[in-house]
Parts: C-alpha cells; structure tokens; sequence
C-alpha cells in the first residue's frame, strides 16, 4: 500500500467517523420506527390510557364515556375490597419473593457443578417454566384437591382418612398458593443463580481458603457479595412478576377461599367482567403505582449492595 | 359501489324471500355462515338444531364455544369488538343490559314462535317491553333432591309444607341417622350455596325488588339479612350440612346423594343431568326423589341462565340478520320436538308433547313451574355476587349483616354505571 492510498483511506476513515458523529449513530434512527411503532401501539398508548379511563364511567352499559372525576377513586376505597386485594397482593409478592430466592439459590447451590446427573436435575427443575402458567394451577388444583391426590397419599401412608382442604384455608391456603408459583418459576432463578456463581473468579475462592476461611464463610462472606447482580435481578422479577400474578391464582383458588389470595389481577378481572370497565382501571392504576413505589426503591437498594463489586 | 352493494343486497333478500316463497327450501341460506357463542354448559345444546338448520336451509352455522365465567367472557369480548350472531345468554332483567340489548340485539317482538311457547315463558328476556331473548328451554327450578332410602330408613312419610318443616325433617334424619349428613353443600363451587337462600326469600315478591330498583328498598332489608342468618344457623351452625361444607363440590354432591352419605340436595335442575351420567332413568326413579319448597308452601322457585335463552346480534349485515331470526324460528318451529327429544328436555310449547320416559323428578319440576314463585335475577337490575358472599359466610368472614351490606354496595355500583335512575 502506497502512502498515498494509506493517506486516502485514512481521510475516508477520519470522515466515515465524522458523519457518525454527526447523525450520532450508526444508522438511520427510522430503522428503529417499525419497533417504536409496535411498542407505542401495545404498551405506551394502553399505558397512557390507564392514567385517562379511571376518571371516566366508562363501561359495558352504555356507549359514551364521560369524565367523572376522582368519583370512582371515591367508590374504590369506600368499599375495602380493592383494599384488601392490595394486601393479599403484597403479601404474595413477598413470599414468592422469599421463596423462589432462598429455593432457587439453594438448588443453584446443589447444581452447581457440571456433573451428568447435576444438568439432569437442572433440566427436571427448569420444566414447569415451560408449561403454561394455567396447566400449572389446574395441576395443583387437582392434586391439592380435598379428595384429590396428595390427600389420597397421606390417607395410604398414614391409614386414617386425611382430608385437609389446602386450597380452603383463610389463612394458610395464600402460602400454598405462592409455593406453586415458586415451583412454576424456581428453575429460572435456579439458572440465573448458577450462572452468577460461575462468574465468581475461582482464584477469589481459593485465596479465601488459603486464608483459612470454612466453606460456610467462603459462600457468605466471598461468593454471595459476588452474585450481587444476580441477587438484584431475581429479587426483582420474582416481586415484580408475582405482584403481577393471575393464572396461577385464577386456576387453583379463583381469589377464595373468602378472597383470601384475590390479588389485584384477579379483582380487575372480576370487576371487569362485572361490566365496570372504569373500577377494573382504577385497580390497574392503583398496580402499577404501587409495583413503582415498591420497584424503584427495591431495585435502587440491590443495584447500591453491586457497588462493591 | 356503495350503490352495487345495496343492489347485491337487495337482490339477495328478493331471492331469499322468492326461495321461501317456492319452497325450495334445500339451499335456501347456502353461503350464509352463522356464528353462535355457546358456553361449557350448552356447548352440545345448540348441536342438533344447528346441523338440522344445516341441513333444512343450506346455512353454515358456527357454534364457538366460549370459556367459563360465560357471563363475564360475553361482555369483555363484546367491548374489544367481537360480535357473534347469536349466542346463549340469560334471558334475565339482571344480565341482558350487560350487554346493552338496545344497540347490541335484534328485536325479536312479532316472531311466529312467541304464540308457541308457554306463558311464564313468554314473561321472560323482556326489557323494557321488547322481547330481546328466545326461550329454547324449561327455566331452571330449584327444589330439594332427596334419597328415598333415607328417607324411608328415618321414617319419613309426610313431605314439608314450609321451609321449618324442612329444617325439623332434616334434623329429624341426623337424629335417626348420624352417620348421614342431613344436607351436602357445595362451598368449594360457591355458586351451588345459594338456593336454601332463595326458597328462604319466597315471600319478597316482584314489587319489593321493584323498590330495590329504583333505590327506594335495599338489600338490607330487615327480611333479607332474617333470611341469610336462618340459613347461617340453621344449616350451618346447626350442624345440618356435611363436615366439609366449607369445600364441598357439585360433582360430590351428586355421589354423595347416591351413595346415601347425604340425605337431601337443595339445588336446581342441572342436577338431574349429573345424576342421569351416573344412574340410568329406572335407577334414577328408584333411588332419587324430589319436592319443592318454600318459605310457606311446597313449592319450587325458578331462574333462567344461559341454556335457557338465545339472543341474535345486530350485525349489520341484513343477509345473516334475518337468517339468525329464521334459525330461532327454525329452532322452536320444525326442530323443536326433535330438539327435546334429543336432549330429553319437557316441552315448554304446549302444543309439543314432552317426550316419552323423562326421569319422576323432572316430570315433576315441570309441573311445579306453573305456581313457582321467580327468584331475584328475573326482577333486579343487576344481581350482586351472592355465591360469593354466602362462600364469605361459610368461611366465617362475614355476617349475614356483612352479606348485605355487599350484596347493596355491590348494586349501587353497578346500578350506577347503567345510569339508573333514583343511584
């Protein structure tokens, strides 16, 4: 190459770089219109909506929809369902938040190493993320059953008649319930678990063993602060996901026994139904400010504890 | 074009008018695709008229089933736009504005099949004096299923009079029976926990749901929260029900009336079906009995859902409008003796026979429609969730003060929404 050629193709270099920096990227940012388009069409206008119809009487009994003001914000609060549904909601989304980490980090504990029967296991655990979430409480549904299976196998064992209602307890049926929805998404956070104790250096581990530390504190003090970003990823989608939950609910309980598990997805589906379309967005409004004020500062919080790293 | 169109149109209707006219009857509607929303319940109801209509007319008709909650699925699918041309839908004041009759269906006033049909027939799927909804079946009607071996183990002879004679026989049975639950109740399904309640409230006639619409009574009522309270302790906390009231199911309870377990079923007729796929009709004569009960007298109370009724959509397009018309008249015209036959239902046109070897129990509840006493759907402007709250009441998590007071929020809600007057 001449010096001349190399002189050309260093200015034609120099202005291709130019022109980038110009327009500010490397393509045209039309090529992005058809996403952009899809996006506004299925997320941004049904979104800005939800801010528009919970001040309307908007709803299956008549054709116009008319401003009404904070009237039915008023009628929601007044009547402490929605109330309640906010706090079975939040008590769902904590101990599925709860569960799936502590199940999923500990199954990413137990199938850490690549050994045959080890990818075996990880397999059978990430099944139920493929099946529909529906499949999956219909399941349990008939499994938990008062003369269904699981109560069959205790009566076998036990030789009594054992006819314990699972999915009929005020109390404890919201845990039975959060538990399925763990087993459903477990190997997920299992994944994402092992993946961030494979990124751990192994000369961290083995300086901290060199240091004396056991393999208890080695986990805790060294590789846990390491998977510092798979902690916040899990922790997040696991709340935020089951603060959105509804098939599993909707399958295996229907909200009851006395909307003890109706969560908001299940209210806003039964008011909607009702024909109340301007209730059902109120309650959808009142999720997603709320998923916002529990998200926003949860996330913030676990990105700080990734500072370290 | 628009021109071309309405001349097509036109053409089309003449040579529909002259093929009826001619009696060439076979391919009178070929081409025309008819589509019906059927639900769970009646999704092989519909079966035999629509192939005959086929077969008599030419038409396609499309029964597309629609999963349950059928009655909320109806109107979501209608507001994102979605129309049928006909479908079942409860022919009731409560449930047609849900789907905003006036704009949303065809009139069905002046059609040959109003004259054939019975008179409390004829007095449903009216509103506001236009007849909306064709009736295809019997309402349902709600009484007391009972074993006739337990019964006859107890002693038990003389049928109740009242609803207290029906408490003091079922407590009668627990005494001589312990081991036999006097009532099966059906929480775990919720909707099954209702009908004690309606017998109960036999005596709040037309006119007190009258005042309820127009704001001027409440469910609050004194005699309603007596009524709900009665069944609370009567029932329930008189030890009337099986132990796991709180979870039982409709399934369950058709085995456990069979199997003897449980003396009495308070439920409506869909029952008997379920009875029927475990018992043939002699087995059925003989082991199963039924009587009708309200709060004062021996008789039944009764509802219509959505087997009972069919509505036809405006669409628009004037082809399938009338071709849905003709199938209704279709359906309780030339079909409706064949229709009944097939699905072994009694015959709600008093010219048609029922058909032979119908089951005692709905023989029976057939003729106890005629002095039965209409539960709240047929009258209120929107009927509140009560399975919902009785399931409430089961699990302790309500009064019957509490049951009330969400059956009226409830109303209020919705009336409001329709834009009634006097909310």
């Amino acid at each position: 190459m001449s010096s001349a050629e190399t002189a050309n193709t260093y200015s034609l270099a120099q202005r291709s770089l130019t022109t980038r920096k110009l327009h500010g990227s490397s393509h045209p940012w039309w090529f992005a219109a058809p996403a952009i388009a899809v996006m506004a069409a299925f997320f941004v206008v049904p979104n800005a909506l939800n801010f528009v119809y919970p001040f309307t009487d908007w709803s299956s009994f008549k054709n116009t929809i008319n401003f009404v003001g904070f009237s039915n914000f008023a009628d929601v609060l007044a009547d402490g369902t929605v109330l309640k549904a906010l706090r079975a909601t939040l008590i769902y989304a904590a101990l599925v938040a709860v569960f799936q980490n502590v199940f999923g980090l500990a199954l990413a504990l137990l199938f850490e190493r690549d050994t045959a029967l080890n990818r075996f296991c990880r397999a059978m655990f990430f099944l139920p993320v493929l099946i529909s979430a529906l499949a999956v409480g219909y399941i349990f549904q008939a499994l938990l059953a008062t003369g269904g299976a699981l109560n069959g196998t205790l009566s076998a064992i036990t030789g009594q008649q054992i006819s314990i209602a699972w999915l009929g307890n005020t109390s404890w049926t919201i845990i039975v319930v959060t538990l399925i929805h763990t087993w459903k998404w477990v190997g997920l956070t299992m994944i994402i678990y092992i993946a961030g104790l494979k990124s751990v250096s192994v000369d961290v581990v083995e300086a901290a063993s060199i240091d004396g530390a056991n393999r208890w504190q080695t986990f805790w003090r060294v590789r846990f602060p390491m998977i510092a970003p798979a902690v916040t990823f899990n922790v997040a989608t696991a709340m935020i996901g089951a603060m959105n939950s509804f098939d599993i609910v909707l399958a295996t309980t229907k909200g009851g026994p006395a909307d003890s598990t109706q969560v908001l997805n299940v209210y806003m589906f039964k008011i909607f139904g009702q024909g109340l379309f301007a209730q059902a967005t109120v309650t959808s409004l009142s999720l997603f400010i709320v998923v916002v004020l529990i998200a926003i500062p949860l996330i913030a919080y676990l990105r700080r504890r990734e500072n370290i790293l | 074009m628009r021109r071309t169109n309405r001349t097509k149109l036109m053409a089309a209707a003449m040579s529909l008018t002259l093929l009826a006219v001619g009696g060439s009857a076979a391919q009178e509607l070929a081409g025309v695709k008819l589509t019906m929303w059927v639900a769970q319940a009646s999704a092989t109801l519909a079966k035999q008229p629509a192939e005959a209509f086929e077969a008599a007319t030419g038409a396609h008709v499309d029964l597309v089933v629609v999963p349950d909650p059928y009655e909320s699925n109806i109107p979501t699918k209608l507001a994102t736009g979605e129309k049928p041309d006909l479908a079942f839908y409860q022919p009731t004041v409560s449930a047609l504005p849900v789907i905003q009759p006036a704009n949303n269906l065809l009139p069905l006033d002046g059609e040959p099949w109003v004259q054939k049909i019975g008179t409390t027939e004829q007095g449903l799927g009216i509103i506001n004096g236009v007849r909306y909804a064709a009736i295809v079946k019997s309402p349902s009607i709600s009484g007391v299923y009972y074993n006739k071996a337990v019964f006859a183990k107890a002693g038990i002879t003389a049928m109740p009079q009242n609803y207290d004679e029906l408490v003091a026989l079922a407590k009668s049975i627990k005494a001589a029976e312990p081991d036999v639950a006097p009532f099966y109740e059906a929480g775990g399904d919720k909707w099954p926990v209702q009908w004690h309640l309606h017998a109960l409230l036999s005596g709040l006639d037309q006119a007190f749901w009258q005042d309820v619409n127009a704001n001027e009574a409440s469910w609050t009522d004194p005699r309603f929260v007596a009524a709900v309270a009665k069944y609370k302790a009567d029932i329930i906390d008189g030890g009337l029900a099986q132990a796991n009231y709180q979870t039982g199911t409709f399934e369950e309870q058709a085995s456990s009336l069979i199997d003897g377990t449980a003396a009495m079923i308070f439920q409506v007729d869909a029952l008997t079906p379920l009875l029927l796929s475990k018992l043939s009709v002699a087995e059925l004569n003989d082991k199963i009995g039924w009587l009708p009960v309200s709060a004062t007298a021996p008789q039944s109370q009764f509802v219509a859902d959505q087997t009972n009724g069919v509505v036809a959509f405006k669409t628009g397009d004037a082809a399938r409008e009338a071709a849905s018309k003709k199938f209704i008249d279709f359906w309780l015209g030339d079909d409706y003796a064949k229709f009944i036959q097939t699905n072994n239902y009694p015959s709600i046109e008093p010219a048609v026979p029922s058909p032979a070897g119908l089951p005692d129990i709905t023989v029976a509840q057939s003729a106890s429609l005629s002095s039965a006493t209409g539960m709240w759907y047929l009258y209120v402007l929107t009927a509140p969730d009560i399975h919902l709250y009785l399931n409430d009441l089961l699990f302790g998590a309500k009064t019957p003060e509490e049951v009330a007071d969400a059956m009226q929020r409830q109303f209020v809600q919705i009336a409001k929404a329709q834009g009634a007057a006097g909310f």
